[in-house]
């Protein structure tokens, strides 16, 4: 179904409940993975995915239809991942790293990443990034978004969001390549 | 010599380079969710607006006991029974008490009392000239020099 169709039988009382299921259906797992690559943790991540589809379902009577569905769908997760890590933080007083280290520990126990050292070595530096840059760099990375939809989804400039993932990939690559040094430690910090 | 990684030459693992969510995940989530929203299909009647919040409710039960016990006390020391007041008693019964057997008191005591105080009601210490007649006919013999 396509998102007109969605929008439209969405509005009427009779219709609304199969297409909000429809619509579920349709952009679950890019939900999923979007919030899944940014906390990492499985749990966590289906917390949230049910979180941003609860808050779709409030405010879609209201969506006003000047950016495209997904990309509002997108900006409400995006947002939920952030003001989840952000909370993380806060909540246990603890500062940036210590929260990067809990989630590099759930990272370590990913059995995807078991055996493949260059990939944890890869994700590992993902995550020492600031969390609105790992944002970008994801996006851009693994769903290959355009930076002009990239800007309706962060509400950032095309030019600021191409500044960040250049600096995002430099540190990712100097982080790797230090990390392939035998004498390295995987708890060194720059 | 250290071999430089470089993101472009590096095969990246699709969009999904964490481990699969549980079988089955995202056959059930729709339903997950759609009990999550679709819950509330109606607005409660009046009958189901009183299943408020539960702090609204411990609140409301809280006030309700607390209430409860105040009346009970404000209701409670009302119910005290008022003392039995001496206008009830007939004048000639009480002369009879106070001039008879062991509670004998004299004239001299009675012209003493402070009415006032005792709450003597103002007509028993203003008798009428035959209720004096009759009162000192009652007196012993001994007493007739008060006359």
């Amino acid at each position: 179904m396509e998102d007109p169709e969605i929008l439209a039988k969405f509005h009427e009382p009779a219709s609304r409940n199969l297409a909000f299921n429809q619509l579920v259906r349709k952009y679950q797992q890019k939900v999923y993975w979007h919030v899944r690559k940014m906390v990492v943790d499985h749990a966590d991540a289906d917390d949230l995915t049910q979180d941003v589809f609860v808050k779709v379902w409030k405010n879609l009577e209201n969506f006003r239809q000047d950016a495209q569905l997904f990309t509002w769908i997108y900006r409400i997760a995006t947002n939920e991942c952030l003001s989840f890590l952000q909370s993380k933080r806060r909540k246990f007083f603890l500062p940036l790293n210590d929260v990067g280290a809990e989630l590099a520990a759930k990272l370590e126990a990913d059995p995807a990443l078991a055996g493949d050292e260059i990939e944890l070595k890869l994700q590992r530096a993902i995550l020492r990034l600031p969390d609105k840059q790992r944002l970008v760099f994801n996006l851009r990375y693994y769903d290959e978004m355009p930076y002009e939809q990239m800007a309706e989804v962060t509400g950032t400039s095309v030019g600021a969001l191409k500044a960040s993932y250049h600096h995002a990939a430099r540190k990712i690559e100097e982080y790797v390549t230090k990390a392939d040094n035998p004498g390295w430690s995987a708890s060194e910090t720059d | 010599m250290q071999t430089p990684f470089r993101l472009a030459e590096h095969s990246r693992r699709g969009s999904q380079p964490l481990s699969s969510p549980p079988p089955g995940y995202f056959e059930q989530l729709p339903t997950r969710i759609m009990t999550q929203v679709a819950a509330p299909a109606h607005q409660p009647g009046l009958a189901g607006r009183w299943w408020a919040p539960a702090y609204l409710r411990t609140g409301l039960a809280s006030t309700l006991l607390l209430g409860t016990f105040a009346a009970s006390l404000w209701l409670g020391g009302a119910r005290v029974p008022a003392p039995a007041s001496l206008d009830a008693v007939p004048q000639a019964q009480l002369v009879e008490y106070l001039t008879s057997g062991e509670t004998r008191v004299d004239m001299l005591d009675l012209a003493e009392l402070p009415t006032q105080r005792l709450g003597l009601p103002t007509h028993y210490m203003q008798p009428s000239a035959a209720e004096l007649t009759d009162a000192l006919d009652a007196q012993p013999a001994e007493e007739a020099g008060l006359l």
